[in-house]
């Protein structure tokens, strides 16, 4: 059992776990973005065999970042950085607390030359200066009296050893910050049209619809152009309404998001789409009887009465066949429905039988009335991407305790100093020594301005 | 434009640099060295000088916004950032032998800007999504990331060459070799460019992510470059993690900043083949 226990402890506490897991971590970002991820997996689900997409799909390669393989990579990682950190840490921690001595006499054997004073000002006024150049450049100092004479110690940059711990917990905090995000975050999008509220919109993840506890008002969307045609700006005004009142009324604009009750709403695109509105002609008999505006759900009587019209649907493009209005007839015949294509005529030309196949595009499926679509008004809808995401705080911590880290590693080194006052029979001699854990070029710098400070300070007081 | 005529001499001026380099190195004579020194530096300035242009003429056509902002603006950074930087590291280390591996990259970048017939050199005012004040850190931090593992890079092309020409004989060779810094500086260069330029890197992706949660309103959304980016700091994390904890050295850390640099030119350039939220580096 006992020995179960360390031989996973000993598994997850490997350094070369860490980096075979970084390996994998690697390839399989690599692969993601060479296969088609989510949406753009579509594309490729035609050109394969369905089985081969299928299993493919199966195993999550269509959206990898979110499948269960790169969990569990994640998960690896999460417990190895915790077993690694457990395991090196109190080596640092004891690094951190531990109490040097200001005696230190090997550290001075084999020092140069350079790093010798010799003055004929006596004990006490060279150990002051002496104390006084580390405290101008360390934040520890400590001294000691022995028989050899006076040890004076300095250090500074002890937190560096905590460098590699600051900067591994902050992946920690990372992943738990993003697991939050995608636990309890939302992702959707809504089109609202000009003058239109939305109060619900589409989740991202799942083919379902939000319904908020607010609504939003697009009241109007602007583009505007730079001369040279490139797009300058994509705004929304935006009105949030909370039972029926305004509650907050806004701009959303690229790089410049909306936030109302805990969601934040961004601009993301744009598009026209109909007002709900059209124009339309009746003919009978091949002679132009009527024109008409009609609105969505509308009815209006032939003009002969021989029914009623009632405006089922306005669309500003079908099926990319354009402009269509979607009307039902209502007669002593029973209900006739169908389509009237703003372009009819080109789409017969280009599908020629089509309305002998499908009798529902016919305009003239009413005799003897034929309709014309001769408008449908247009309006610019918004796009906008809703967003909340709780581990956001969490994440803005990781990146800033993995700054302080990064900033510790690479940037500070425990640097200690050691300084000998002893007495000599022609005056005082200083001798220094230093050591550093990582950065000896600083530790050569602060110990050179150290004698060049003692030595400063030795010729005025003489 | 005046701006766009300095940069197309810059070229020329850093092609000039780099052959003065290889002069120092192939005819060992130290002059050559110092006058390599000179034209990099003024090339440097020069460049300099048509970077500060441009931002004024785009202020004063009323657009005003930093010269970072298309492909065209972001080669000519990349091989100011390289060039500023290993002027800095030659100035510190007091050789110059680096010059012949580095110069090479910022004269390509600039070539590649000026003659390909693709990269529109013109100023335009933004578009929407990047109309924002995070556009000048992302783009200098992730410049200034790249710049110290082109060095890096130089520094692994430098080792391998000093490996390989270890037992050959021939005057030119060996003196060639012999300027170059002793593989175990060699090595710590390595070292220090990188995590330097992961540093950087890191700075590069926060400021991005912070970017794109104000602009695509998620702070990751696995678009391509956001994935090779991250690539790319896991490939240089694990060069930091086998040095440090297993105690990798010399080949092995050469050929991982080689992987590396393989990686940041993909991220760089790569990645516009591939669709993504990135595109308007496209052009």
């Amino acid at each position: 059992m006992i020995n179960n226990k360390s031989r996973v402890w000993s598994f997850f506490s490997s350094v070369r776990l860490a980096i075979a897991l970084l390996v994998i971590i690697v390839l399989v970002a690599i692969v993601g973005t060479i296969v088609p991820q989510r949406n753009a997996a579509d594309l490729v689900a035609s050109q394969l065999p369905s089985g081969l997409f299928s299993f493919l799909q199966t195993i999550q390669v269509f959206d990898l970042y979110h499948s269960v393989l790169f969990f569990l990579l994640l998960g690896l990682l999460f417990v190895n950085l915790i077993v690694c950190s457990i395991n090196r840490f109190p080596h640092a921690w004891r690094q951190f607390r531990f109490k040097f001595s200001p005696e230190n006499p090997d550290i001075f054997r084999g020092i140069s030359e350079d790093a010798v004073i010799s003055t004929e000002q006596n004990e006490k006024v060279v150990a002051g200066i002496a104390a006084t150049a580390i405290k101008s450049r360390f934040r520890g100092y400590l001294n000691q009296r022995t028989a050899e004479g006076l040890y004076l110690y300095g250090d500074k940059g002890r937190f560096s050893y905590f460098g590699v711990y600051a900067v591994h917990l902050s992946i920690l905090v990372l992943i738990v910050g993003v697991v939050i995000g995608s636990l309890f975050g939302i992702e959707g999008q809504v089109n609202i049209g000009e003058g239109q509220i939305a109060n619900k919109i589409d989740l991202r993840d799942k083919d379902q619809a939000l319904l908020l506890p607010f609504a939003v008002r697009c009241d109007r969307f602007t583009i505007e152009f730079y001369e040279n045609g490139a797009p300058k700006t994509y705004r929304s005004d935006l009105t949030f309404l909370k039972n029926d009142q305004v509650a907050a009324q806004g701009q959303v604009l690229v790089n410049h998001p909306l936030s109302f009750e805990g969601l934040r709403f961004y601009q993301s695109s744009y598009g026209l789409t109909s007002d709900g509105k059209a124009s339309l002609s009746l003919f009978k008999n091949g002679k132009k009887s009527q024109d008409i505006s009609v609105g969505l759900g509308e009815t209006f009587v032939l003009p002969g009465k021989e029914g009623k019209v009632q405006v089922l649907r306005v669309e500003e493009n079908l099926m990319n066949m354009g402009q269509a209005v979607k009307l039902s007839v209502a007669s002593a015949r029973g209900e006739t429905v169908f389509w009237v294509f703003r372009h009819i005529d080109k789409i017969r030309e280009m599908n020629p039988g089509i309305i002998e196949q499908i009798p529902m595009f016919n305009p003239g499926l009413f005799h003897p009335y034929v309709f014309v679509v001769s408008d449908v008004q247009e309006k610019y809808y918004t796009g906008l991407q809703v967003s909340k995401d709780p581990g956001l705080p969490v994440v803005a911590a990781a990146a800033f305790l993995m700054f302080v880290g990064l900033m510790l590693v690479f940037f500070s080194s425990h640097r200690q100093v050691w300084l000998r006052v002893d007495v000599q029979a022609e005056g005082t001699r200083i001798s220094i020594a230093g050591r550093s854990n990582k950065d000896a070029v600083g530790l050569q710098r602060d110990m050179k301005n150290i004698i060049a400070q003692i030595k400063r300070k030795l010729e005025s007081s003489q | 434009m005046i701006s766009t005529k300095i940069l197309s001499l810059v070229t020329f001026i850093y092609f000039a640099a780099f052959v003065f380099y290889l002069f120092r190195m192939t005819l060992g004579r130290d002059s050559w060295g110092r006058l390599a020194t000179y034209t990099a530096f003024t090339g440097l300035l020069a460049q300099t000088i048509a970077l500060i242009w441009r931002w004024k003429v785009s202020y004063d056509l009323g657009i005003g916004h930093a010269p970072l902002s298309n492909f065209y603006e972001s080669l000519v950074f990349f091989s100011w950032t390289i060039v500023f930087l290993y002027l800095i590291m030659e100035r510190q280390l007091k050789n110059r032998s680096l010059g012949v591996f580095i110069l090479p990259v910022s004269f390509l970048l600039m070539a590649f800007a000026s003659i390909s017939p693709d990269i529109s050199s013109r100023i335009d005012p933004l578009i929407p999504a990047l109309q924002s004040n995070w556009l000048t850190s992302h783009v200098l931090t992730c410049f200034m990331g790249y710049a110290a593992f082109t060095v890096a890079f130089g520094l692994g092309i430098m080792y391998f060459l000093k490996i390989a020409a270890a037992g050959k004989k021939g005057k030119m060779i060996a003196g060639f070799i012999h300027l170059l810094p002793d593989v175990d500086v060699a090595d710590e260069l390595m070292y220090q460019s990188a995590a330097l330029g992961f540093v950087f890197l890191t700075l590069g992706i926060m400021t991005g992510s912070v970017w794109a949660h104000y602009a695509w309103g998620s702070y990751w959304s696995w678009d391509p470059k956001e994935t090779w980016s991250l690539i790319t700091w896991l490939i240089y994390a694990l060069m930091l993690h086998t040095r440090h904890v297993r105690g990798w050295r010399g080949k092995r850390m050469a050929l991982l900043s080689i992987i590396g640099f393989a990686c940041v030119l993909f991220t760089y350039l790569g990645v516009n083949y591939l669709a993504g939220l990135h595109s308007y580096l496209k052009t």
